[in-house]
């Protein structure tokens, strides 16, 4: 599963968010997408899990642009794992996850089982029966990744996973992504705010300013403090990227 | 994906999924009796008194002639057959209706304090009956007053959608605007009816129709209603995956794979033609479909699957009884019938008010 943009283009309310963007991620690839506040990045996210049409350009997944695609087959394609918190109506988390299956033909017992092997997965087994908002900030993150994954999609997308979470379970959380992209082939995009986490954690890293993608690659060539200082405004030091360098490569 | 995910399988022990199918066949059925009996308790009491066995033998006579023997007056089977019966199922479907829109809309716009009043379409609706019972049928072209009440209720329709969508897509906090705003400017309108009309009678007339009566149940009243219910709560059985979907959030259900602009549109449309078809044979009877739905909540959880056949049913069951209260209490005076669901809603809105904002810390207002 690979996922190519090209000259991606979003106007909301007449004013221009995305412009001509493009970026790919291969098979079984992390791939960060960072920038300053108000960049776009989100916005080109929502274009590509179907939130919002590109008013240009191309959004395909293995070759099919994906606004072409019937929505539930293009819901079979693409997860996403974002920050909207559910209407306060008491939704148990066994009923959050099942969601997943919602563009499939509902088959109850073996949904069952996908749903409690996903809970499984991401560390909530015991919780299946809980109500949503009664959960945590990092529980929830973790079954709306337990959603994503009974979507059972090769392509996930990650609207800043990590916001609202400590940074013990920011690092858990990113693991657990990172692992399950390797352990079943899944092309993960991930709207990320930490510079340093998107250094540690991305097999290729795209930044985003003004609406613009202005550079891709492997982060150490993208992360580069003349570039941060130019998108960010701020000037940067090499030395707490290798850090975490170093701890990706303890693992 | 399915085969590959690793690390202990699913875990077995006793299936959480058996267990609540049981529970939950076992509620509808327990739903389904109180429906019946609720509906024979209804037919027997009144002010001429008809014992419950004699009510039966009067239905089952009606339909299978000569089944039972006669054991009751002629005027007692016509009070039967032609008030009372008409009258109990047309409880049901008002009671059922309100109750599922409800549930709808409290999906549709992700607000739990959502009723079916919301969107201005009762409003409407009270408009057109209150301008037939004060300027008289003849001022509009000879329509009765229920179909006045749901022509004011396509006006309302019409003029919510226009105010509320921007390129054919509707937003819920636009929706809830739109509705508010024009519920106020029909209630301005009729009230400047009811001023104009000076008489007495009629200005009572129009204020007991507000408060909802099922004084009106004949027969031939109840086919339509009966058709829209039985249509629109077979669509929403059918679209509980997308209304679950929705009632996450419109990115999460677009996301799923559902084309949010289209079902939204669909719900507005469909629960707007029920509550208008209600409210033209029922009047305005309020609170049934702002706490009907959570109580089956309470009962069975969010599952939309779950939640609308509960909400029907319970729905049904409140208001055949808040009929027979409504007859009863008061005899021979009828009350309104949205004065008997306020003294059951107040309390539970309060108590759902303190108990979202004392456990979330979410305000839902």
């Amino acid at each position: 599963m690979r996922l190519d943009l090209r000259g991606v283009s979003v106007t909301l309310d007449g004013s221009p968010i995305v412009r001509e963007a493009g970026l790919e991620v291969g098979e079984g690839e992390f791939a960060g997408l960072v920038g300053p506040n108000g960049c776009g990045k989100s916005t080109l996210l929502r274009a590509v899990y179907r939130a919002l049409r590109p008013t240009a350009g191309l959004v395909a997944v293995d070759g099919d642009d994906l606004h072409r695609l019937p929505a539930r087959r293009a819901a079979r394609r693409v997860a996403v794992m974002a920050q909207e918190i559910p209407a306060d109506l008491d939704f148990t988390v066994a009923e959050i996850v099942l969601m997943g299956r919602t563009p499939y033909r509902a088959d109850a017992a073996a949904d069952e089982r996908r749903c409690a092997r996903a809970l499984d997965r991401v560390g909530l087994a015991g919780a299946a029966e809980r109500v949503f908002a009664t959960l945590s900030g990092g529980e929830k993150q973790r079954a709306l990744l337990a959603r994503a994954l009974v979507q059972e999609t090769r392509l996930l997308l990650l609207d800043e996973p990590t916001s609202h979470l400590d940074v013990r379970h920011q690092l858990e959380l990113l693991h657990l992504v990172r692992e399950l992209g390797t352990e079943l082939g899944i092309a993960t995009l991930a709207v990320l705010h930490d510079l340093n986490q998107a250094a540690a954690f991305c097999d290729r890293l795209y930044v985003m300013n003004a609406g613009r993608v202005v550079a891709g690659g492997p982060p150490a060539q993208v992360l580069t403090p003349e570039l941060i200082s130019e998108v960010y405004g701020v000037r940067a030091v090499r030395r707490t990227q290798l850090v975490f360098e170093r701890l990706r490569e303890e693992r | 994906m399915t085969g590959t995910i690793r690390r202990s399988p699913a875990r077995t022990g006793p299936a959480p999924r058996a267990r609540r199918a049981s529970r939950f066949a076992l509620l509808v059925a327990a739903l389904l009796a109180a429906v019946v009996a609720a509906t024979w308790l209804a037919v027997s009491i009144g002010a001429v008194p008809v014992a419950l066995s004699q009510a039966w033998g009067i239905v089952a006579d009606r339909l299978v002639p000569g089944v039972v023997p006669r054991t009751w007056t002629p005027v007692q089977e016509q009070i039967v057959w032609e008030f009372r019966l008409p009258r109990a199922l047309l409880a049901l479907l008002v009671g059922a209706g309100l109750a599922v829109v409800g549930a709808v809309l409290q999906a549709l716009v992700r607000n739990p304090l959502a009723d079916p009043f919301l969107l201005g379409v009762s409003s409407g609706a009270s408009f057109g009956a209150v301008c037939v019972l004060v300027l008289g049928a003849s001022a509009l072209g000879g329509l009765s007053l229920s179909a006045a009440a749901f022509a004011g209720s396509l006006l309302a329709l019409g003029l919510v959608y226009a105010l509320a969508q921007r390129s054919g897509r509707l937003t819920p906090s636009r929706l809830v605007l739109a509705g508010v705003a024009l519920a106020y400017l029909f209630q301005a309108a009729y009230s400047f009816v009811l001023q104009l009309a000076q008489s007495g009678r009629a200005a009572q007339q129009v204020l007991f129709w507000l408060m909802g009566s099922l004084g009106g149940a004949r027969w031939h009243v109840l086919p339509v209603p009966a058709a829209v219910l039985a249509a629109g709560v077979t669509y929403l059985l059918l679209q509980h995956r997308p209304l679950n979907a929705l009632a996450a959030g419109e990115e999460t259900a677009a996301s799923l794979g559902v084309n949010v602009s289209r079902f939204r549109l669909t719900l507005f449309v469909l629960t707007s033609l029920l509550v208008g078809v209600l409210v033209a044979t029922s009047g305005a009877i309020a609170f049934v479909g702002l706490i009907v739905p959570h109580a089956a909540r309470l009962l069975v959880g969010a599952d939309h699957r779950r939640v609308l056949p509960v909400t029907a049913l319970l729905g049904a069951v409140f208001l055949q009884l808040v009929d027979v209260a409504a007859r009863t209490v008061n005899a021979p005076q009828e009350l309104a019938l949205s004065i008997v669901t306020a003294l059951f809603g107040v309390p539970f809105f309060l108590w759902l008010l303190r108990r979202r904002s004392a456990d979330r810390a979410v305000s839902v207002l």
